[in-house]
């Protein structure tokens, strides 16, 4: 007696029939990743984040209430008079320090293994660029509880822009909508916050991933070979009958590690926002700055540089940083992947590195 | 433990109460349910709206003083985000109905020149004595509520 299939596959083959939906699973999953890859998974983790990061942002949209008049009373209602309030809002918080700190060491990961060079320099580009729409994630939501630490943060922080020789007056009317921060600049931050950064962020992340799964992930041990380097992923190149014993399929073994370290990561934004929710100060109150007035951590280093040299060194150094990080693999054309082949490269970053770690320590601290 | 294997040397099933395969199975799917709910519940709970706090005591709000209601006049005014009408005739006194018609959800007004309470959405005509329809399609009266006059003050409550 033939046992019929359950519900479930046949829905599978129903849609089968008509879309190939298995031929697209299969491409999705199907890639071979290089058995010497090592990535920490911090790009999904990142991923994992903007996941929460975009589920919990929808959630607060829907009592959060955009106007100088109402912000704050609405944040007081969502942590105190809406159901796990507190919980949502603390792990939107939570979550975005760990969405920027896993951001970093994800960049940190590839810029050491020396695994953004030829041929995968737009891959670096869009990631470059997703750290920056992060880290403007950062910025505007920073602005919108309107208590006293995100309005002083706000005015501190765009004062930074302000210091950009010749622009800086300009840019800071353009961030402000207005020479202060007003109620202008939250409606201004909160569209920014909720529309043109998520959309960037999905277009970016879009490109980023699709090139990814173009070329599979770097192997950091590969030879100098570029040009026949391609040999994972799902590029044509990558499919020709090569010996398989250096590969790894990614379904199922890359992706149950992965489930697993966003299982970690749910466990610790969990205990985080449990055990330290978020927090609010006075309402915004222009006419009073608070002592302390600092920003954010991932902002500390700028902010302490500022202070301590010559205002237009403090704000040149840290453009030209980022310009420099944006266009890496076009500038650093050693074709080298091992650390002691590449000294000038790793010594730059590793400088740079502990210069900023210096400055955000001294600026806490400060 | 033993395992019997088919011809094909897939592990026999039949044979043993819960195979290895299977409990992982199990274990699998209840990890996944486990996480759904956990994830779905305070979701769930945050969509539910809070319920409004009722203002003052027994929600009982002050929506004017009696020169506010002069006989044979009616007003529209809000009672705890609600829309009720306060109205005053020679016949019923000063009396207070929910504005919102029981047709479909249209805010009524006072008809000043004929005297009776009107939805103009789909011309429901009530009652400023008891709130009774008189005519159009609403299906029931409005719902009368309590209206205490202390000195000038009105109050409506929502009891």
């Amino acid at each position: 007696m033939e046992t019929q299939r359950s519900l479930v596959w046949r829905v599978w083959d129903w849609l089968d029939g008509r879309y190939q939906v298995a031929s697209i699973v299969d491409g999705l999953l199907h890639v071979d990743i290089p058995r010497t890859a090592r990535t920490y998974y911090f790009g999904g983790i990142t991923l994992f984040f903007f996941i929460v990061q975009a589920i919990t942002g929808i959630l607060l949209a829907l009592y959060y209430q955009p106007s100088a008049d109402r912000a704050y009373d609405s944040i007081l209602f969502i942590m105190n008079r809406v159901n796990f309030g507190w919980l949502i809002r603390s792990i939107h918080s939570w979550g975005a320090n760990l969405m920027i700190l896993f951001c970093v060491l994800h960049l940190l990961r590839i810029f050491f293994q020396g695994v953004y060079k030829a041929p995968r320099e737009i891959t670096w580009v869009m990631g470059a660029l997703l750290l920056a729409v992060t880290l403007g994630f950062g910025f505007t939501g920073y602005l919108l509880p309107w208590d006293q630490r995100a309005y002083w943060a706000t005015t501190v922080g765009t004062e930074i822009a302000g210091a950009v020789p010749i622009a800086g007056p300009p840019l800071i009317v353009l961030l402000r909508s207005g020479s202060e921060v007003t109620a202008r600049t939250l409606s201004r931050f909160f569209g920014v916050h909720v529309l043109v950064l998520p959309a960037s962020l999905l277009a970016l992340l879009a490109i980023h991933l699709t090139l990814v799964h173009v070329q599979g992930l770097a192997d950091p041990r590969r030879r100098v070979e570029p040009e026949g380097e391609v040999v994972a992923g799902s590029a044509p190149l990558a499919r020709p009958e090569q010996p398989k014993r250096n590969l790894l399929p990614f379904f199922p073994n890359y992706v149950l590690d992965e489930v697993i370290a966003w299982y970690i990561m749910l466990a610790i934004l969990i205990v985080l926002a449990s055990l330290f929710p978020a927090g609010l100060e006075e309402p915004a109150d222009p006419l009073l700055t608070p002592e302390h007035t600092k920003p954010e951590w991932y902002f500390l280093f700028l902010y302490q540089g500022l202070k301590v040299v010559p205002r237009i060194v403090g704000v040149l150094l840290p453009m030209v940083g980022a310009i420099v990080l944006l266009v890496l693999p076009f500038i650093d054309r050693n074709p080298h992947l091992a650390a002691n082949k590449r000294p000038i490269a790793i010594g730059i970053g590793v400088v740079s590195l502990i210069g900023i770690i210096a400055f955000t320590i001294w600026g806490w601290l400060s | 433990m033993e395992e019997k294997y088919q011809p094909d040397g897939s592990p026999d099933t039949q044979g043993v109460k819960m195979g290895r395969r299977r409990l992982i199975t199990y274990l699998l799917g209840f990890s996944v349910v486990a996480t759904v709910a956990g994830v779905l519940t305070p979701i769930i709970g945050y969509l539910w709206p809070p319920s409004q706090a009722a203002a003052g005591e027994g929600g009982r709000v002050q929506v004017g003083t009696t020169a506010d209601f002069p006989v044979g006049q009616g007003k529209v005014v809000p009672v705890n985000d609600k829309a009720v009408i306060v109205v005053n005739t020679a016949q019923g006194g000063i009396k207070a109905f929910s504005a919102i018609c029981t047709h479909l959800g249209c805010i009524v007004e006072w008809d000043q020149a004929r005297q009776f309470i009107l939805c103009p959405c789909h011309d429901g005509r009530f009652n400023a004595v008891n709130g009774a329809v008189i005519s159009g399609p609403p299906p029931a009266p409005l719902p009368q509520l309590v209206l205490v006059v202390e000195d000038d003050a009105v109050y409506v409550g929502e009891g």
